[in-house]
């Protein structure tokens, strides 16, 4: 017990240290003093202007965007049994790519963007269930394979897309890369509310996933209405990955390690794995995003590359490591 | 229907996919406090049998009630709350700790309350003293998957016990386990059927100890419950040894005079 609250601690200081850094830093830096000066006393000085209409609402994005993905990852991790899952890997990402660029060729500058790789997202991820549902329980195996089916199908069609119209390319590029840029507070709002839906969805079954990370037939004996428990915690999953996407484009690694370094600080009992992979997942995408922008010489970059280019060698060296507890070959 | 008897099974029958052959029809029935040891050679359908009470599996044909109620029309929570279930080996990648696994047992009695509670569960008495029984306590922070044998099996039980199911089904559980544990085990097995009047139907491989603890055997041959009966009855059938095609050798237990079968 001590363990998790110190935990929670750490977790909460670290964020808001993250979240204050993240609203100093910028093209120009606002110090801190009068950061918190205008955090509870807007005026319209261009400071006032930049902390309430550009960074805060990137902060805020950034937190929900990380924490969102990282608890969606935590999530799929328990469904599939597997450590090594992340939010996109039933289609959601190939489902969102094609949403976005069918909005993008389709209603040009029209904004579309977004809403439609948040459906596309979804969509894609409800037609990789339907596929891999079955007789009795369905196979979480069964849905990887389809999700990645999908997962192909859709991307080929998007890429094709992208062939035939050129002009497109480097919006669609930028986008999935994945980056947290002029976002509106309007926007923030948007994927604030799905987000705590989601996360309402989520919370009650967080004992029932425990569970589950004991095999589908144990959770059954225990109690758990396993296809029911798993369609509720799939599509809650995929409208919390949605609900990132639709802000930020595809952020990879955030949601596949950050569950991963909360389960080794605190455990797998997801009573805590969840609010805290929420929030070490937002302070770890708000820091990202500070230091996309801030990289010397190029200048800002997507953060979307930061995390992959943090997140890459860490799922590597999981790998390795879970290879060698299993005895491999050596 | 008569609602003293615990587990009614009603002529259920299961088609496997793999084979065109199929199980059942089975018709058995048990009543409180009776331990119960399911017996019969390899792919004879024990566990089968098992996964069907538990509603893990629906039968094609036929009903099984559990205290008057059949069991594919309780909720999740209400047939845990009636039938618990020990699995013969589980394997997780996730770090469980022993009392997070044992805890899990409370799963189907935690309230809408206890679920947006941000611990969960309070800690009942019970779940201490369960740990105790089954001589976890020391081993509650250990996690499950570094465990034993022997200690991943008494931890699976310890879940199933916090269950407080009236009705228990085991899948062999003394399989890996060495003749100490097997035994200790078995007697606190049988020492809660006694006391608490759970029913156990346990699947079991050891003709030798088998007549040693439980109040009923029952025979399955190629999907059908070929004999029931009291071990004394049942082990010195000469059908046993049709059954499995060993001249099995019938012998009496030197302090308790029960019925064995040890190899030829």
């Amino acid at each position: 017990m001590q363990r998790s609250a110190l935990n929670f601690t750490g977790a909460f200081l670290l964020l808001t240290i993250t979240m204050v850094v993240g609203v100093m830093h910028g093209p120009t830096r606002i110090p801190l003093s009068v950061v918190i000066a205008r955090l509870f006393s807007p005026n319209s000085s261009i400071n006032s202007v930049i902390i309430w209409d550009i960074r805060f609402p990137a902060v805020l994005a950034a937190t929900l965007v990380g924490g969102g993905l990282a608890v969606a990852g935590a999530v799929m991790q328990a469904l599939l049994k597997n450590p090594l899952a992340d939010p996109y890997i039933v289609g959601a990402s190939a489902g969102a790519s094609f949403g976005a660029i069918l909005a993008e060729d389709l209603l040009p500058s029209m904004g579309f963007m977004a809403p439609a790789a948040f459906i596309g997202g979804l969509a894609a991820v409800m037609v990789s269930y339907l596929l891999s549902r079955g007789r009795g329980i369905t196979s979480m195996l069964t849905l990887i394979l389809a999700g990645y089916a999908v997962g192909v199908i859709l991307t080929s069609v998007t890429t094709f897309l992208m062939l035939l119209n050129r002009s497109d390319l480097s919006t669609i590029f930028a986008w999935e890369v994945g980056g947290i840029n002029g976002v509106t507070w309007r926007q923030v709002l948007i994927s604030f509310i799905f987000i705590v839906i989601s996360v309402i969805i989520i919370w009650p079954f967080a004992s029932d996933m425990n569970a589950l990370l004991l095999g589908e037939e144990q959770a059954h004996h225990l109690g758990v209405a396993v296809r029911r428990v798993q369609l509720i915690l799939l599509v809650a999953a995929s409208l919390l990955t949605a609900a990132a996407v639709y802000l930020s484009g595809l952020i990879g690694f955030v949601g596949l390690v950050i569950p991963h370094i909360v389960r080794r600080l605190n455990g797998p009992n997801h009573r805590q794995l969840l609010p805290l992979s929420f929030l070490f997942g937002a302070a770890f995408l708000t820091l990202a995003n500070v230091v996309a922008n801030a990289v010397p010489v190029i200048g800002p970059i997507p953060v979307g590359l930061v995390t992959a280019f943090l997140g890459g060698p860490y799922f590597l060296y999981l790998l390795v490591k879970q290879n060698q507890r299993r005895g491999g070959l050596a | 229907m008569t609602s003293d008897l615990m587990l009614e099974i009603q002529a259920v029958t299961y088609q496997w996919s793999s084979t065109a052959k199929g199980f059942g029809p089975v018709t058995a029935s048990a009543t409180p406090g009776q331990l119960i040891g399911l017996i019969g050679p390899n792919g004879a359908g024990k566990s089968t049998l098992l996964k069907l009470i538990a509603a893990f599996w629906a039968p094609e044909s036929g009903s099984i009630h559990v205290k008057g109620h059949d069991v594919t029309a309780f909720s999740a929570a209400e047939r845990a709350r009636r039938i618990a279930f020990v699995p013969q080996t589980l394997d997780t990648q996730f770090d469980l700790t022993v009392h997070e696994v044992v805890e899990l047992g409370r799963l189907s009695q935690l309230s809408w309350r206890d679920r947006l509670q941000f611990k969960g569960t309070t800690n009942p008495a019970h779940l201490d003293e369960i740990l105790a029984i089954t001589g976890l306590s020391p081993l509650q922070h250990r996690p499950y998957n570094t465990l034993s044998g022997g200690e991943a099996k008494r931890t699976l039980l310890a879940a199933a016990l916090v269950q407080q199911s009236p009705l228990l089904l085991l899948d062999e559980p003394t399989a890996h386990l060495d003749p100490g544990h097997a035994l200790k085990f078995l007697t606190l097995v049988r020492h809660m059927v006694d006391h608490t009047q759970t029913t156990v139907v346990m699947a079991y491989h050891d003709l030798a100890t088998v007549g040693l603890f439980v109040d009923t055997l029952w025979v399955l041959d190629q999907g059908q419950l070929v004999i029931t009966g009291t071990p004394e009855e049942v082990l010195s059938t000469p059908l046993i040894r049709t059954i499995y095609d060993t001249d099995l050798i019938q012998i009496r237990h030197p302090r308790t005079q029960r019925p064995m079968l040890l190899f030829p």
